[in-house]
């Protein structure tokens, strides 16, 4: 019998995750509109009973009863109390089958780890943890999946990771954790490619903050004239200033400028924000006030 | 294989971290160059805006005269070895090898031609059929570069490859990636913090620091001619031995003021100093540990460089022996023979070296003379 391409792929689809092949008899589109449907039903609902990652996928982005889950780990075999980490990965740009595939076999399904698709770009990685394993250990996991995803595929990735949990019941928590420290971590620290949950600094203080009350601190440190941003080479020079702890005769050296150079270049910043960047109060004012620049831009570019 | 020209490269992180700045250097077709520098000095950024894994904020990099800057990663021809690297547990060492090429659907009877190559090429013939877990580091460490082999690229990446390896490994590991390097005649950057590993491997090392390129050059002319304190510092272990010195210039005499003691500057160096009018000034003395000498007829030919301390430590290497003491409040070695008779706490009289000596200005840290 000819199908249509719907119905084709949803057949498929049906074969592909439950193993079973069916055949479809519809004479008029109502018919196969509706059969196309009880197809999609059934997908979803031997997902939602069979398939590990979906109930992995529901348990960390939604609301689900400890008891609801206890049962749903027992008919997957999922031991509910093995301790657990999860890292979160992202790729630039989307996942494609060489990533999956390298990430299948570092991470293979003999040793109960599952690897859970959360968008396009992003995958979760649920591994157990054995009892000597230190944090040390967990973080030199992270830096090999961006190592080998590096090497194998050529791909930018960067993972964040969660506390080690004891319970399934917490992987909601460890979701939002790795999810906020990914955020963080593009946002503030965009030069490291790991992000530890309980490695955030004040990044993860500046990211809490209700974007009125951001907004309220910039108005206080610039008064009406918020610099949208400073040019290139300002900023260059300010964040060397501060790389170097305040050391005009060590800016100015590795930057191979003048010290006066350097000082008229302060004294600009000066005039234009009001804060004296030699002054170590000043200083951490300005670099406070540039993490919430960072931050609010980055929200505006989010919201257009 | 390829040359690689990076011209003005940058990189500014979205968070205004100046990672690199102004990063210029030709790499030479089968040139097996060394970035060095210690951590956060750009030096791993550098590399991944090569491999195109971070983008570059200003500059032009070109592979074989062609612009890479928007290059994809897997478009630049590229192979890549990293110090967190993962064997896949459950694969062979050749199944580990070809897995890169099976994902991009390479012919089995060329993925079987090219696995076996790298395997010869890496004595890995006869662990074709191991586990990961049946191997020691230094061979699934070379499985590792295997994999990268087996891509035959334009060039290697190597990012601190041997740092999870223990010293004996490294030592060997050292001598295989060099063995490597002959024998594929290809074109290789390697990242390390390990300066004799820089000194051991390169053919040109480029020296990093806080981003900034500080000096490209030969192993042998980094050592003997550094261009700046830190290079002069951070190359050669021991490290340089580093003292303040008054310059004194009288008429054609020149001499240096270390604490209590007058040193004369010999011909070759007077004039940089004389030149530079230094006269007066307090520049730093370098010299290295081995150009300071116990021996009594090097003393006797030298008194005009000789300085005295107390022994403060002796350390016994076998075949030389490292003195440490103090001169004018600031500590120094000496690298001699291990037939010296001075031990801890003696009384010593040393004799630099002063044809060997390096004069550093003080606040620009630029070296004056070599």
């Amino acid at each position: 019998m000819e199908y249509s391409t719907q119905l084709c792929s949803a057949l498929n689809e049906l074969k592909r995750i439950t193993g079973i092949k069916l055949e479809a008899a519809a004479q008029t589109p109502e018919e196969e509109e509706r059969v196309l449907n009880q197809i999609r039903c059934l997908c979803t609902a031997y997902k939602e009973k069979y398939n590990k990652n979906h109930f992995l996928k529901t348990l960390m982005t939604q609301n689900m009863s400890s008891i609801e889950a206890a049962e749903h780990a027992q008919r997957l075999h999922i031991a509910p109390d093995e301790r657990r980490i999860l890292f979160l990965l992202e790729k630039k740009g989307p996942l494609d089958d060489t990533v999956i595939e390298i990430l299948k076999n570092l991470f293979p399904s003999q040793t109960k780890s599952y690897l859970i698709p959360m968008t396009d770009c992003s995958m979760a990685v649920l591994r157990p943890v054995k009892s000597n394993e230190s944090e040390h250990e967990l973080s030199k996991i992270a830096h090999m999946i961006v190592d080998t995803l590096n090497m194998e595929a050529l791909a930018q990735i960067r993972v964040s990771y969660s506390a080690v949990m004891g319970h399934l019941t917490e992987l909601g928590a460890a979701w939002q954790e790795t999810s906020l420290a990914l955020k963080v971590g593009k946002l503030f620290y965009s030069e490291q490619t790991v992000f530890p949950y309980n490695r955030l600094g004040i990044g993860r203080l500046v990211y809490r903050l209700p974007i009125s009350i951001c907004e309220g601190f910039l108005q206080e440190v610039f008064g009406n004239e918020i610099p949208e941003a400073l040019d290139d080479e300002t900023t260059a020079t300010i964040n060397r200033f501060l790389q170097n702890n305040l050391n005009i005769a060590e800016t100015s050296r590795q930057l191979h400028m003048h010290r006066n150079t350097l000082i008229y270049r302060l004294d600009q910043v000066e005039k234009r924000t009001g804060l004296d960047l030699r002054k170590f109060e000043d200083a951490m004012t300005f670099k406070i006030a540039s993490l919430v620049m960072n931050y609010l831009q980055t929200e505006r570019n989010t919201q257009t | 294989m390829a040359s690689l020209s990076l011209k003005g490269i940058q990189k500014i992180y979205p968070n205004g971290f100046h990672a690199v700045q102004d990063f210029n250097l030709e790499i030479e077709d089968k040139e097996f160059i060394i970035f060095v520098g210690p951590s956060g000095c750009g030096k791993s950024t550098t590399l991944r805006m090569v491999a195109g894994l971070e983008d570059i904020s200003g500059g032009t990099l070109t592979i074989d005269g062609k612009v890479m800057n928007d290059v994809e990663p897997k478009d630049r021809d590229i192979a890549m070895v990293f110090q967190n690297y993962a064997l896949y547990p459950h694969m062979t060492v050749y199944d580990n090898m070809a897995f890169g090429l099976k994902l991009r659907k390479v012919p089995k009877d060329e993925i079987d031609k090219k696995v076996r190559e790298a395997a010869r090429i890496l004595d890995l013939d006869k662990l074709l059929d191991r586990k990961p877990k049946a191997l020691s580091g230094g061979q699934r460490q070379r499985v590792a570069m295997g994999r990268a082999i087996v891509r035959n690229p334009k060039v290697f990446l190597m990012d601190e490859p041997l740092s999870n390896l223990d010293a004996k490994l490294r030592v060997q590991m050292r001598i295989e990636i060099s063995k490597i390097h002959e024998s594929l005649g290809a074109t290789i950057i390697y990242v390390t913090h390990d300066q004799t590993e820089a000194m051991t491997l390169g053919t040109r090392i480029v020296v990093m620091k806080d981003g900034i390129v500080q000096q490209v050059d030969t192993p042998q002319n980094l050592y003997n001619t550094p261009c700046n304190l830190f290079v002069a510092g951070f190359i050669g272990s021991p490290q340089m031995n580093f003292l303040d010195a008054v310059v004194n210039i009288a008429g054609n005499d020149v001499t240096l003021k270390v604490g209590d003691y007058v040193l004369k500057v010999p011909e070759s160096k007077k004039q940089a100093l004389i030149n530079g009018k230094y006269n007066g000034k307090t520049v730093v003395l370098g010299i290295r540990p081995e150009d300071v000498h116990d021996s009594e007829e090097f003393i006797a030919a030298n008194p005009d460089s000789v300085v005295k301390s107390t022994v403060k430590v002796y350390e016994l290497l076998g075949a030389e022996v490292y003195l440490y003491f103090d001169v004018a409040g600031t500590q120094m070695t000496a690298r001699v023979s291990s037939r010296t008779p001075l031990r801890t706490g003696d009384q010593a009289v040393f004799a630099l070296e002063m044809e060997r000596i390096h004069l550093f200005d003080k606040e620009t840290e630029l070296t004056i003379t070599n």
